[in-house]
């Protein structure tokens, strides 16, 4: 196993938090000029592929999180292990890449895509729950997901 | 659609995640007897605790934590039951990693993590909880079981 890389979990949930608000704008405009909740759902795209291959490329949410908001913080109680979080962002990216290709064909998918983007990053964000990483066990079980 | 409605769905959906956390929230955590009066095979859990593989329960109970790598709050939850170890001699904690062992979750019936069993001191399980147990039920259970 490689070295575990150990994160302040406010910075996830920091993230999910501006994800949860770019992912209810789009789900607003998707009932109405659905060619900008497209366009959003590209920018969410793009982010989720970030956090997910982008290894050594700075992210905009931990460049944004490390610049202003960990300063105003206290020391983080614990760290955590990085695993969990780049997992919820694998689960991100399925859906952004549905609701991209979705949006080519499909316009209700991307109000589809936005409405479960938003519920997961809310309630990561704001209740501390990680749809994805609870989900985890019963995908394997099922046998959607390979280690 | 006009702007009115769109608000309407909009806010909907906000109202339906706040819903969602709050039934979490409280559900979460809060655990149930188990009524299989299954006794756990130490043998079959095959687990370690410090590099040395565990063979005997605790004296009045054992806790067992189901945890995978791709859980959240499985180490704060681990970090709180080991320190109730430390602090009662007739408890034993462990630890199963189950990511790679299916089996054992397709077993016990575990679809999420982190999962705790509480069991008594012959290794037969009284208690489950799924997701981040509340520490005022654990020891409830404790206490019946004279582990406190």
């Amino acid at each position: 196993m490689t070295e575990l890389k150990r994160i302040d979990p406010r910075g996830p949930r920091f993230g999910a938090a501006i994800t949860s608000v770019f992912a209810i704008i789009a789900f607003g405009f998707s009932l109405d000029t659905w060619v900008y909740a497209w366009l959003i759902m590209w920018v969410l795209f793009a982010l989720f592929a970030l956090s997910v291959f982008g290894k050594n490329i700075t992210h905009p949410y931990s460049y944004l999180f490390q610049k202003f908001v960990r300063p105003r913080l206290s020391a983080p109680a614990e760290l955590e292990d990085s695993r969990p979080p780049h997992f919820a962002q694998q689960v991100g990216l399925s859906f952004a890449v549905f609701g991209v290709i979705s949006g080519f064909f499909w316009p209700l998918g991307v109000t589809i895509a936005a409405a479960f983007i938003f519920l997961a990053a809310f309630l990561n964000a704001f209740f501390g729950l990680c749809l994805g990483c609870q989900m985890y066990l019963g995908l394997r079980r099922i046998g959607l997901l390979r280690q | 659609m006009g702007p009115d409605a769109t608000l309407i769905w909009a806010g909907s959906l906000f109202a339906i995640a706040i819903a969602i956390g709050t039934a979490f929230r409280f559900f979460s955590g809060r655990g149930r007897r188990d009524k299989t009066s299954e006794c756990i095979d130490l043998s079959k859990l095959k687990v370690g605790k410090n590099g040395v593989l565990v063979t005997e329960f605790g004296k009045k109970t054992t806790l067992v934590q189901f945890s995978t790598q791709y859980c959240g709050q499985c180490p704060g939850v681990r970090r709180s039951l080991s320190q109730l170890e430390y602090r009662h001699g007739a408890l034993l904690y462990i630890d199963v990693d189950i990511t790679n062992r299916l089996d054992l979750a397709a077993h016990f019936s575990i679809s999420q993590t982190p999962t705790v069993f509480i069991l008594d001191g012959l290794g037969e399980i009284k208690f489950r909880i799924g997701g981040v147990p509340k520490y005022a039920i654990i020891r409830a259970e404790l206490e019946k079981l004279g582990a406190l």
